[in-house]
C-alpha cells in the first residue's frame, strides 16, 4: 500500500486537486436561499452589498471590482492576522478602494464579513456556477489536508460551510481543499499566503496525521489561472502583512495600466521582495563580517552561532520590518529559523543550534576580523575629534575626562592616513579662489587646504 | 474543601488523597455532577415541542464568521416561543501539531506549538517556554520573566480591541441594528449616552454608526490600535503573531534603552485610548438593558469560571511544580477556579488535579490510561487528565447524538467552567491576592484601576463583577481588562527600567551550549500554565530521554466551544444559546437572523485555530490512524 504522503508526482497519474473531485463527483445542486430567509444575515445585506456605495469608476484601467475569496485550509489564523497589520496599502483601503488606481475588493473573509452560514458562501456558490459579477482571486491560507483520506473515513478535516451536495440533495460539510479544488479553473489568480499554504509549513511537518501538503502540490506543475498565472506565493510564518499587501496591489497596477509587471521567481515568489538573504540586509550583518559573535540570547552581536540560518534564508524582514517598519528578527534579538522556505521547520530543527554549515565561513570573518577591527577602531577615534581638536591638541568634552590625547604614534598614523585619503582631492588642484577674501576672517579656521 | 464531584479530599497540610473505599473513583458513572436536565430528557423535549407545534426550526449556521478559526453552530430554535431549545457548538478544524510535537526535541516546542494559533500568537510560545522550562528545571532571571509579561501584556494591546471592533462590535452596529432590530432604532437616536464626554458620541445611534464594519470611525480606530499594540509587541519579539525571541529560560531579546523607550511612548499613547474603550463598551449595556430587560438573559451563564494565572512576578516565580502554589498566587492575574459566583481555589496544584478532558462527542477515539496516578506531589490525578491522555484523531460523520466537533470536553471537577480574558478580572478580584500595584486593587468584588493621565487627566475606574454574566458582561469585561493588561504593561516596563538602573540585564538563563547540555534524559512532567487573549491556556508535557513523549495543549476555547460531556451538560457556548432568549422580531419566521446566538457566541471571542488539534496520539498510534483512513488506499 503505497504511503499517500510519499507518492511523488511521477507516481500520481492525476493531481491531487483533480483525485478529490473525481471522488467527490460533480455537483448541481445549491442553496435555496428563499427557504433559508435571513438565518445568519443580521444586517439583511451581504458585506459586499453594504461597501457597494464604494465602487466607483477611477481615473485608471479597467478594474472597479474584484472578488477574493479567502479560505483557510489547515492554518492558525496568523496570515489574517499579518494582512490586518500591514499598510502599503493598508488591508482597509485595499478593501474599501480608496487609492487612485486600486479597484474595490470585495473580500470574502470569515473573519469580516457580516453575514455568517450559508449566505456567507453565497458568493463562493456563485463563483463555482460562473454568476459572479467580476473576476475572482483565491487566496489560501494555511496548508491543503488530505482529504481525500478523511472523506473515506466518512468525516473532514477542515470544513468551511456546507452544501447540498450529499446524496439526495443532503446538506454535508465542506472542506476548505474541496472549495479550493472547484474554484481553482475559473480563478483570475491562486494566492498562497503563508508558508502553510505555500510550501506546507508546520502542518506537514514530519509526523504529521493529516496528509499536509502545499497549494502548488495541491493543484500541480500544470496549473494556469484563466489570466495563465501559476501559483503566486507569499511565505512567511507569519508572512510580513506588507509583503502580502503590496504583492496583490502590484499585481492590481499591473492590471490598472500603471505598474510593471511584478516578477516572479521560479517558485512563484515576488522577486523584488524574495530575491536577497535577509542576511545581506540584517542590522547585524557587520558583526558577522567581523567576525563577533553573540554567546549568550540577548547579546547584540550576530546570531549566527545561536542558532541564526539568516544567510541562506531568502526573506525581506531585517529591512521592511513586520509592521510599520518596526521589529523584525534579529531586529530584535531572534534568531532567523527559516520560517519563509520550503525547508521549515524540518530542515531548521532542533532550533537555538548553530547551523553546522556556518563554521566555514564563521571562522573566515573571526580571522578576517581579528585583522579589521583594530583599524576600524583606528579611524574610528580619529573620526570622533573634531578637526578643531585636532589644532588644539585637547577635546574639551566633560564626559571623556578619562580619555587621553592620541599617542604620538597615532598621531603620525592618522596623518598618514589623512596623506592618503587626500591624495585625489582636487581641492589641492591649483584654481585660484576668488569668492571670497584671500585672508581668514577674525576668528575663522585658516585655509585647511593650504 | 474544593471538590464536589471528585472523590479528592485534603488532609490538614493541603494535600490530596482520594477518598477510600470507592472502586474505580474516576469512572464516568461513579462521580457524577448533579445535571439539571439529561441530554435524554432534552431530546425528548425537544421532540414534544416539535410534535406540538410548526415554529420549531432546526438550522446550522456553518461558518460563523467574525471569530478566527472555523465554527458551526447548529440550533433547534422555537420562533413561537422565542427561544433557543437546543444547541451544538462544532468546531470544524483540525491539524494535529501535538502529534507532529511528539518524538522531537524538546528545544521545538516553542517554535512548533506557537503555530497552534496566530490569534494570539505568542501564548502558546510562552507556554511551552514554562512547560519545558519546568521539565528542565531552568529559571528565567527576573528580567527575562519582565521582558515576557511586557509583551504578553502588549499582546493583549492588540487583541482586546481587534475582538471589540472587529469581530463583536459590528453586532451592535447602526447596519445591523438597523436591521435586526428595528424596533429599537427610534430608541437609539434619542438615547443620550451617559458617557458621551468622555467617548464623544452623543447618543446611541451615533455610537452604533461608529462601529459600522469597515467604515465606522471606531472599527477603524480599533484596527489602529491593534497595529500599535503589535509594535509594542515586535520591538521584543521581532516578529507577530509568532514571536522569535521566546527560549527555554528566558528571552533572546536584545535590551537597550531605545527597546525601553521606544515601549514606553506607544504605551502612552493608549490610556486615553482605554478611556474611550471603557465609555463605550459601559454605554452599550446600558442602553440594551434599558431598551429591554430581556437582553441581561442573552448569553447567559451561571458564574462558573477557571483561569490558571497570569504574567508572573520576576522574583517570585522559580519553574517548579512544587512551589507552583506560592509563585502562581503572586501573578498579576490569579489564579482560581469560581463556581456557582465562589472562589473555590487559587492553588494552581488544585486546578491541575481537578483537570480532565473527555471525548464522547469528539472526532477521536478514546484511550484514557492510568500511566500516572499522581501529580509529581503525590496528589491525586484522573485518567482523562491530559498527562494521561493518548487520544486519537478519526474523522467521522457527524451525530449530535454521538460525535460533532473536532474540540473536545475539559471539565474541572467534572463541572462546566468558562475561561475568559474577564474570569482574570474575577478571579482576581475574588481572590484579593494581587501584588502592590499604584494603578490597581482588587477588592473582594471588584477591580478598582487608576488610568494614569495622558492627554486627558488621570482618571479612576471600578470593574464591578457582574451579578449575571451575559453577552453584553463579556464584551464589558474585556475592555476592563484591556485596561488592566496594559496597566500589568506599564508596571513591567516600570521594572524593566528598574532592572536597568541596577543593571540585571540579563534575559536567558542558559546559553545554547549550555542549553543542550541541559536537556534531562530521565523521565519528566510538567505543565505550562499561562493565559490567552481569551483565558486559561496549558501545555502539559511529558519527556523522557530528552525527547518529547506526550504533548497536550488544553486552549480557552476548547474549554467554550466543548461538546455535551459523558453527563450531558452541554458545553458554555451551548449552554449560553439556550439560556439566551430569541428578542428580535421572529413574527415572520424567514425574517429570523439568529442575532441573538451570535451575540452570544461572539461574546466568547471564538478562537477556533488552536481549539482543535490539541488533542493527539502518540507517534505509534498516528501510524495506526494514518493507516485507518488512508486503508482504501
Ligand atoms: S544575525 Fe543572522 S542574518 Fe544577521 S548577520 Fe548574523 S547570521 Fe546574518
Ligand atoms: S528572518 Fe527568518 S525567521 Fe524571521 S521572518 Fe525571515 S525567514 Fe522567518
Amino acid at each position: 500500500m503505497a504511503d499517500r504522503q510519499t507518492r511523488t508526482p511521477r507516481q500520481q497519474d492525476r493531481t491531487p486537486a483533480e483525485e478529490l473531485l473525481e471522488e467527490l463527483g460533480p455537483v448541481d445542486r445549491y442553496h435555496d436561499y428563499e427557504s433559508l430567509g435571513d438565518f445568519g444575515m443580521p444586517a439583511r445585506a451581504m458585506t459586499d452589498d453594504l461597501l457597494s456605495g464604494m465602487t466607483r469608476p477611477g481615473r485608471f484601467g479597467p478594474l472597479e471590482k474584484v472578488h477574493a475569496f479567502w479560505f483557510a485550509g489547515a492554518s492558525c489564523d496568523g496570515c489574517s492576522v499579518a494582512v490586518t497589520g500591514g499598510t502599503t496599502p493598508s488591508l482597509e483601503s485595499m478593501l474599501l478602494g480608496a487609492h487612485p488606481g486600486i479597484p474595490r475588493i470585495a473580500l470574502h473573509h470569515p473573519v469580516l464579513n457580516v453575514e455568517s452560514g450559508a449566505h456567507y458562501l453565497r458568493a463562493a456558490e456563485q463563483a463555482v456556477l460562473g454568476e459572479l459579477d467580476a473576476p475572482y482571486v483565491v487566496i489560501l491560507e494555511g496548508s491543503i489536508m488530505d482529504e481525500v483520506a478523511a472523506w473515506r473515513a466518512g468525516g473532514y478535516w477542515s470544513a468551511q460551510g456546507e452544501e447540498p451536495w450529499g446524496p439526495d440533495g443532503e446538506l454535508r460539510p465542506v472542506s476548505a481543499t474541496e472549495w479550493i479544488a472547484r474554484l481553482a479553473p475559473k480563478a483570475a489568480a491562486m494566492i498562497a499566503i503563508g508558508t502553510c499554504a505555500t510550501w506546507g509549513g508546520v502542518p506537514a511537518a514530519e509526523g504529521n496525521p493529516t496528509g499536509a501538503m502545499s497549494l502548488m502540490d495541491f493543484l500541480g506543475k500544470d496549473y494556469r489561472s484563466v489570466l495563465g498565472v501559476p501559483v503566486v506565493n507569499v511565505p512567511g510564518c507569519p508572512p510580513i502583512g506588507d509583503n502580502f499587501n503590496e504583492t496583490v496591489a502590484a499585481v492590481l497596477y499591473f492590471l490598472q495600466g500603471f505598474g510593471p509587471l511584478p516578477e516572479f521567481d521560479e517558485l512563484g515568489r515576488p522577486a523584488w521582495l524574495f530575491g536577497e538573504t535577509v542576511h545581506r540586509r540584517c542590522v547585524r550583518g557587520a558583526y558577522y563580517e567581523e567576525g563577533v559573535f553573540a554567546e549568550e540570547f540577548g547579546d547584540p552581536e550576530c546570531l549566527v552561532e545561536i542558532g541564526c540560518w539568516g544567510p541562506v534564508v531568502n526573506c525581506n524582514i531585517t529591512s521592511r520590518g513586520m509592521i510599520n517598519h518596526v521589529g523584525g528578527c534579529m531586529n530584535a534579538g531572534g534568531a532567523c529559523i527559516g520560517c519563509t522556505m520550503p525547508g521549515f521547520p524540518d530542515k531548521f530543527t532542533p532550533f537555538y543550534k548553530r547551523p553546522p554549515g556556518s563554521l566555514a565561513s564563521t571562522t573566515a570573518s573571526r580571522m578576517v576580523g581579528s585583522l579589521i577591527r583594530p583599524l576600524r577602531k583606528f579611524s574610528n577615534n580619529n573620526l570622533n575629534r573634531e578637526v578643531r581638536w585636532d589644532r588644539q591638541g585637547a577635546s574639551p568634552s566633560a564626559f571623556s575626562r578619562e580619555k587621553s590625547e592620541p599617542s604620538a604614534l597615532a598621531d603620525v598614523g592618522h596623518r598618514f592616513y589623512d596623506k592618503v585619503r587626500r591624495a585625489n582631492d582636487t581641492g589641492r588642484n591649483d584654481a585660484d579662489v576668488w569668492g571670497k577674501r584671500d585672508e581668514a576672517p577674525a576668528g575663522g579656521s585658516p585655509n585647511p587646504r593650504v | 474543601m474544593c471538590f464536589k464531584t471528585l472523590p479528592v479530599e485534603f488532609d490538614e497540610r493541603g494535600n490530596a488523597t482520594l477518598r477510600g473505599g470507592i472502586p474505580n473513583p474516576y469512572d464516568v458513572t461513579v462521580a457524577k455532577p448533579d445535571v439539571a436536565l439529561t441530554e435524554d430528557q432534552r431530546r425528548e423535549r425537544i421532540e414534544r415541542l416539535v410534535a406540538a407545534n410548526g415554529h420549531i426550526k432546526d438550522l446550522n449556521m456553518d461558518p460563523v464568521t467574525r471569530i478566527a478559526g472555523a465554527l458551526a453552530v447548529h440550533v433547534t430554535a422555537d420562533t413561537d416561543k422565542q427561544a433557543y431549545l437546543d444547541a451544538h457548538a462544532q468546531a470544524t478544524l483540525f491539524r494535529g501539531y501535538e502529534v507532529i510535537l511528539m518524538g522531537r526535541d524538546p528545544r521545538d516546542a516553542i517554535f512548533v506549538s506557537s503555530r497552534a494559533c496566530g490569534v494570539c500568537g505568542g501564548v502558546h510560545a510562552h507556554a511551552a517556554a514554562y512547560a519545558i522550562e519546568s521539565a528542565m528545571g531552568i529559571c528565567p532571571p527576573p528580567m527575562g520573566t519582565v521582558v515576557r509579561n511586557m509583551t504578553e501584556a502588549a499582546e493583549m494591546g492588540y487583541d482586546n480591541p481587534l475582538h471589540l471592533y472587529l469581530l463583536a462590535g459590528p453586532d451592535y452596529s447602526e447596519v445591523i441594528l438597523k436591521a435586526s432590530n428595528p424596533e429599537l432604532w427610534p430608541k437609539a437616536e434619542s438615547w443620550r449616552c451617559p458617557n458621551a464626554d468622555v467617548h464623544g458620541y452623543t447618543t446611541m445611534a451615533d455610537l452604533a454608526a461608529a462601529l459600522n464594519p469597515l467604515t465606522g470611525q471606531l472599527y477603524r480606530e480599533g484596527l489602529e490600535f491593534t497595529r500599535l499594540s503589535r509594535e509594542m509587541v515586535v520591538l521584543l519579539t521581532g516578529k507577530y503573531p509568532h514571536p522569535e525571541n521566546v527560549v527555554p529560560g528566558g528571552v533572546s531579546t536584545t535590551l537597550t534603552l531605545q527597546t525601553l523607550n521606544e515601549f514606553h511612548s506607544r504605551l502612552g499613547k493608549i490610556f486615553d485610548y482605554a478611556q474611550r474603550m471603557l465609555a463605550v463598551w459601559d454605554d452599550i449595556p446600558a442602553f440594551f438593558y434599558e431598551a429591554d430587560e430581556r437582553y441581561q438573559f442573552v448569553g447567559y451563564r451561571p458564574t462558573n469560571h477557571i483561569d490558571p494565572g497570569y504574567w508572573d512576578d520576576p522574583y517570585a516565580y522559580d519553574a517548579t511544580y512544587e512551589n507552583c502554589n506560592a509563585w502562581g498566587e503572586k501573578r498579576w492575574s490569579t489564579p482560581g477556579v469560581v463556581i456557582g459566583g465562589e472562589l473555590l481555589t487559587t492553588r494552581l496544584t488544585d486546578i491541575n488535579i481537578g483537570w480532565e478532558e473527555f471525548v464522547e462527542h469528539s472526532y477521536y477515539e478514546e484511550s484514557a490510561t492510568t500511566r500516572y496516578e499522581t501529580d509529581m506531589l503525590g496528589n491525586p490525578i484522573s485518567p482523562y487528565h491530559p498527562w494521561n491522555k493518548r487520544t486519537l484523531p478519526k474523522p467521522g460523520a457527524r451525530d449530535w447524538k454521538d460525535k460533532y466537533t473536532w474540540a473536545c470536553t475539559p471539565r474541572w471537577d467534572r463541572q462546566v467552567v468558562e475561561a475568559g480574558c474577564y474570569s482574570r478580572l474575577l478571579v482576581t478580584a475574588m481572590a484579593q491576592k494581587m501584588p502592590e500595584s499604584q494603578f490597581m486593587s482588587a477588592t473582594g468584588s471588584s477591580m478598582r484601576f487608576v488610568i494614569p493621565k495622558g492627554e486627558s487627566g488621570e482618571r479612576e475606574v471600578e470593574w464591578h463583577a457582574p451579578v449575571r454574566w451575559n453577552a453584553f458582561e463579556r464584551n464589558r469585561g474585556r475592555a476592563y481588562h484591556y485596561l488592566f493588561s496594559q496597566l500589568v504593561a506599564l508596571e513591567s516596563l516600570l521594572e524593566a527600567y528598574k532592572l536597568m538602573k541596577q543593571g540585571e540585564t540579563r534575559v536567558a538563563a542558559l546559553n545554547p551550549k549550555e542549553l543542550e547540555r541541559a536537556i534531562p534524559m530521565d523521565e519528566r512532567r510538567s505543565v505550562g500554565w499561562w493565559g490567552a487573549g481569551r483565558g486559561w491556556l496549558t501545555h502539559h508535557l511529558v519527556m523522557d530521554k530528552g525527547k518529547i513523549t506526550n504533548y497536550q495543549i488544553c486552549t480557552p476555547s476548547t474549554i467554550n466551544a466543548s461538546p455535551r460531556d459523558p453527563w450531558g451538560q452541554p458545553g458554555p457556548y451551548e449552554e449560553a444559546v439556550m439560556n439566551t432568549p430569541i428578542i428580535e422580531d421572529v413574527s415572520d419566521p424567514a425574517r429570523f437572523t439568529s442575532i441573538d446566538m451570535l451575540r452570544t457566541i461572539r461574546s466568547f471571542d471564538p478562537c477556533m485555530p488552536c481549539t482543535t488539534h490539541a488533542y493527539t496520539g502518540d507517534g505509534e498510534v498516528v501510524r495506526d490512524v494514518n493507516t485507518c483512513s488512508c486503508g482504501a488506499d
